[in-house]
């Protein structure tokens, strides 16, 4: 009996299911449309033959195919938008109204009677308005369904946006970003939006990072000649509001703006979607080769250079956007209000050219300015020439270093993310009471080479320096310093410099540090990632080379305290191993200046080619 | 009716209809057991079946429907299978277009589409469960050692069709998931990047991978899944029916059970050797020859206590039910759910996290431990072990019976590797977050 109301049950539950299913199959919402319009249709036609037409006419699914641009579109728009071809019905109520004429899109009109310029019989509908083409159902064709890539430009917005932004996200505008997609021309007026999202681009040096393919070749960020493509307009602007809403690490800066210059460069960004309908590849081709030769011209071309010209510059290419310069900072780069004081033109100009030569692990992009503009720049940066004023050491500290090293002096400037090496945390007791004062006083004076800390030499008095000194000293170390008992480690180094002396210490090197220094020795072993302060870069010649024998003797055999720098002396490691280990370590940085030992050899090419074949003997 | 020599045309036509009828179908409704018999054995589809059949074999307690569940699922999925063949196209540049116009514009597509999605992931599951069964009743022990392995091999095949399906839709839900099944793959030593390469038939995932994988999915794989299938059914009957604790037989029955012999070979009803080896020394003289057809067993004859049923109408009742239940819950999972299409494929921008489907989630999780162990290692062992268990565990007791005391430590064992994988399984789903990192779902 129980098997026969189970079978009865599940009868029943199938029956139902198949009756609900054939329901919505026979029943769908654009045929109630399609038999509105009809008979509107009727009522509105003028003769027999008209109506007769329209009788005839069945409830099915309208579609234009388009293959002209690009990958071929299938649109059934028209089935639920059925009069949208049908000048009849101009102010009536969505879905049956005619889509607006428009001189603005080129239709024209001729004796009372619109001719569209985009036929949509040629163009289709989600070539200008996004949407998914093949969807019969208003949640999938408009684009609402939040898997869908192309929600309706300008109309629809997703259920996951978020919902700060998206009322910003609504407005026909946004559709401009369509019509760069063939209009491709600079100056093509429908588009104002487009063209003035692209000056942004270039105006708030976006360019620098960013290559867009035809107009710009940044490296540090991300490629954007596709990302139309890639991300809906709500990524786009949520992004350029705070870059670390979506990517928690990314390091582009914050950049001050309004409301609409965020739309235009969304539309700008959405617009760029690595194709372009209206052109061949070919034709692209060409257009590429010409903007190459053009880009090169205007850089041939330069203006005189001058300080005032130079200002002009720094703020159109948003150099503050990262550096801090006077009242505006971009919180990110070094502050250059006293650069001419700290850096000489020689200086400006080499890290002009390539900021790497100077500060080997910087992150500040090449800028592919003309030469005269960076001659501009430097002339104006070499007019911030004031000396600090400021009188106490908590009011120097406050305004010269907490930027890098932090309202606490632990290390956690703003800037400090962006910074390689980390600015030094000047609240851990260990290192600060180790090393000798002398040492901090002269890092203050004459900076760190091949780091971000600037000589503040002729920014600060020496009264200026020592009061700062004892500032942080008082204020983040607090313990009273103890006396420091010195090390026995030789003046300078006794293993003379020889490839074998090389191949020791690159042996040793193998064996004992790329844990932390990395097989590179370039400060990125595999447990670099999990050591604060990160290891040395020992690849950044400007630093190992101002560094003298003594400091390394000190640091590798007693270690570096409140660093992860163990003392290897405990580990085994005889005197004759680490002048081995730092033959090593120089061998690998070309010395442009003599080295502090007299009795060390410089490094001639003889020697550099023994010591490069000795590796791989 | 009409076997009379001479009939007018008249009463030919009269007849014509019963008479189409009778040559189909030989028997009338049966009402006697000898027509229940005879109903079984002269049907096509019914002679699969015994004609008797032990009434252990047809509590749902026991079974749970469990095995006859995975082959409904596969049947349905056959079928809306077929249906979307006729829309599908295995190309990079259609086959996401297909969906779309599935969903919008064929006729029952996106039901269609719904069925076969939910029903495969249904059938992973079922014929998994199956398995637990299986095991935890102690029925893979002889004489049913091979039909376990056939059982296993059924399991492998299932989960590589759902796989193969899986990429289909070419969305990247499909896509990455693919990608992350097939780099799994490529962590075995020495063949895994060829098996990656001969799978995917070039280094990524593209045109190529989809049309080899469309093609596994509907022809290569139903192939040898039905022939699986064929010859797992037939060892059931081979090996005497479905396991049941030797108990069952040797019980006296209520009534004595009625005398019945019927000619054909397919009266036989096999019972187990286990109950074959208790009944051996009553039965020795009484033996008949004529079975040779079925290996070990013997005839009953009357001597024994008979708790066999006619299958006719109890086992074709019990089948009816299970399918109607089985496409019930089909048909109400797809009405209420829709399968998930995602963004069309994005080579360039993967998903973080990209997960694969989810009975491989388990193994997914376990790679991130360790890519050859969590990959390769553990579950090849597993499946080892898995393959040989019957023929390590020999010993016949507690067989046909959930939970059996004997087989504490072997059910012990097994319910452990089922309740690791699940849990495994479960965390791999609902709490990894981009960079596969823990995440708590609420």
């Amino acid at each position: 009996m129980s098997t026969r109301v189970t079978l009865a049950v599940v009868s029943f539950v199938v029956l139902i299911v198949h009756g609900i299913v054939f329901y919505d199959q026979f029943f769908n919402r654009w045929e109630k449309h399609q038999t509105a319009y009809f008979e509107q249709a009727r009522s509105l036609a003028k003769t027999d033959a008209e109506k007769h037409a329209l009788d005839e006419r069945g409830p099915r699914i309208e579609q234009i195919i388009v293959t002209q641009f690009g990958e071929s579109r299938v649109d059934r728009c028209a089935t639920c938008h059925i009069a949208s071809d049908d000048p009849r019905f101009q102010g009536h109520a969505d879905p049956l109204r005619t889509h607006p004429y428009s001189a603005a899109l080129g239709d024209v009109e001729r004796n009372g009677h619109w001719e569209r310029r985009h036929k949509f019989t040629d163009f289709g509908c989600t070539i200008c308005h996004d949407g998914q083409g093949r969807g019969l159902e208003t949640f999938y064709a408009h684009g609402e369904d939040a898997f869908w890539p192309d929600p309706m430009l300008g109309y629809v917005t997703q259920a996951n946006w978020h919902a700060e932004f998206k009322a910003k996200l609504t407005g026909k505008e946004y559709m401009q970003a369509n019509c760069a997609q063939c209009h491709t021309e600079d100056n093509f007026a429908g588009a104002p939006l487009v063209q003035r999202g692209r000056q942004l681009f270039f105006e708030k040096a976006c360019y620098g990072c960013h290559r867009i393919e035809g107009l710009s070749n940044g490296t540090l960020g991300p490629d954007l000649s596709e990302v139309g493509k890639k991300f809906k307009v709500n990524y786009l602007w949520e992004h350029t509001v705070n870059p670390r809403s979506f990517q928690p690490t990314s390091f582009m800066p914050k950049f001050d703006l309004t409301d609409d210059e965020i739309k235009a460069l969304t539309v700008f960004l959405k617009s760029r979607r690595g194709i372009n309908f209206a052109e061949t590849s070919l034709g692209q081709y060409r257009a590429r080769l010409q903007h190459t030769k053009a880009e090169e011209t205007s850089k041939t071309q330069s203006s005189t250079p001058s300080a005032v010209r130079g200002e002009q510059l720094i703020s159109e290419r948003s150099c503050t956007a990262c550096h801090k310069l006077g009242d505006r900072d971009g919180h990110i780069a070094p502050d250059l209000s006293y650069e001419g004081l700290i850096r000489d033109e020689d200086w400006m100009m080499a890290h002009f050219r390539e900021p790497k030569s100077r500060i080997p692990d910087s992150i500040m992009p090449v800028f592919g300015f003309a030469e005269a503009d960076f001659h501009s720049i430097s002339s104006y940066l070499k007019t911030r020439s004031t000396p600090a004023s400021f009188k106490t050491g908590e009011e120097i500290y406050k305004n010269l270093c907490a930027r890098c090293h932090g309202e606490k002096g632990d290390g956690k400037g703003v800037t400090y993310l962006y910074l390689d090496p980390a600015p030094r945390d000047l609240a851990k007791v260990a290192f600060m009471n180790s090393k000798p004062e002398d040492r901090f006083s002269q890092a203050l004076k004459t900076g760190v080479s091949g780091t971000s800390m600037p000589p503040w030499e002729r920014v600060l008095t020496e009264e200026q320096r020592r009061a700062v000194l004892t500032f942080v000293f008082q204020t983040f170390v607090k313990e009273p310093r103890p006396e420091l008992k010195a090390h026995r480690v030789p003046e300078q180094n006794p293993v003379a410099f020889s490839g074998d002396s090389v191949h020791r210490g690159e042996q040793i090197f193998l064996q004992r540090c790329t844990g932390c220094h990395g097989r590179k020795a370039d400060g990125k072993g595999p447990n670099s990632l999990d050591i604060s302060p990160r290891p040395r870069n020992l690849r950044n010649s400007f630093f190992v080379n101002s560094v003298p024998d003594k400091r390394f003797f000190d640091s590798i055999l007693y270690g570096v305290q409140g660093t992860a720098m163990p003392s290897w002396i405990d580990y085994g490691l005889t005197q004759n191993d680490v002048g081995d280990l730092i033959n090593f370590v120089r061998s690998m940085n070309p010395q442009k200046v003599s080295p502090p030992s007299e009795k060390a050899p410089t490094l001639t090419s003889q020697v550099k080619q023994e010591v490069l074949c000795q590796g791989c003997k | 009716m009409s076997n009379q020599t001479t009939t007018s045309p008249w009463k030919t036509l009269v007849a014509l209809p019963e008479n189409i009828w009778r040559s189909i179908f030989r028997n009338p409704l049966p009402s006697s057991d000898l027509g229940r018999a005879s109903t079984s054995f002269t049907n096509f589809f019914l002679h699969l079946h015994p004609v008797k059949v032990h009434r252990n074999s047809l509590k749902a307690t026991f079974t749970l429907g469990l095995g006859l569940i995975s082959f409904f699922l596969f049947f349905i999925l056959v079928v809306t299978g077929i249906l979307l063949m006729f829309y599908y196209v295995p190309s990079t540049t259609q086959a996401y277009d297909r969906m779309l116009d599935l969903r919008g514009t064929v006729a029952f597509g996106i039901f269609l589409r719904n069925m076969h999605r939910w029903a495969a992931h249904g059938m992973v599951a079922a014929v998994f469960l199956h398995m637990c069964r299986v095991f935890l009743t102690g029925s893979y022990k002889p004489p049913r050692e091979f039909n376990w392995v056939l059982g296993m091999l059924l399991l492998l095949v299932t989960l590589f069709m759902s796989f193969t399906g899986y990429l289909l839709p070419w969305d990247q839900l499909a896509f990455w998931a693919i990608t992350v099944g097939t780099s799994i793959a490529s962590y075995a030593p020495l063949v895994g990047k060829d098996v990656k390469f001969i799978l995917l038939g070039d280094s990524t995932v593209g045109q190529e991978a989809l049309l080899r994988f469309y093609v596994l999915h509907v022809a290569v794989l139903p192939a040898v899944l039905s022939l699986l299938v064929a010859i797992h059914f037939w060892r059931i009957r081979k090996d005497g029916g479905l396991s049941r604790p030797a108990e069952e037989d040797a019980l006296p029955a209520d009534a004595p059970a009625p005398v019945e012999v019927i000619s054909g070979p397919a009266v036989v009803m096999a019972t187990s050797a286990a109950a074959a080896a208790a009944a051996q020394p009553v039965l020795q003289k009484r033996q008949y020859g004529i079975q040779g057809l079925v290996r070990g067993p013997f005839t009953k004859v009357g001597n024994v206590p008979d708790r066999s049923v006619f299958a006719w109408p109890n086992l074709f009742m019990a089948e009816l039910v299970v399918f109607l239940i089985t496409v019930a819950g089909v048909l109400l999972v797809s009405l209420l759910f829709n399968a998930p299409l995602e963004e069309p494929v994005n080579v360039m921008h993967p998903p973080n996290p990209a997960k694969a489907p989810w009975y491989f989630l388990g193994l997914q999780e376990q790679v991130s431990y360790s890519a050859f162990w969590g990959g390769v290692g553990i579950p090849t062992i597993e499946v080892l072990l898995l393959l040989i268990v019957p023929y390590i565990d020999r010993k016949i007791v507690g067989v046909g019976r959930w939970f059996a005391q004997e087989r504490l430590l072997a059910n012990f064992l097994f319910l452990t590797f089922v309740i690791v994988n699940v849990i495994l399984i479960i965390v791999g789903t609902f709490f990894r977050g981009p960079n596969w990192e823990f995440v708590s779902p609420w």
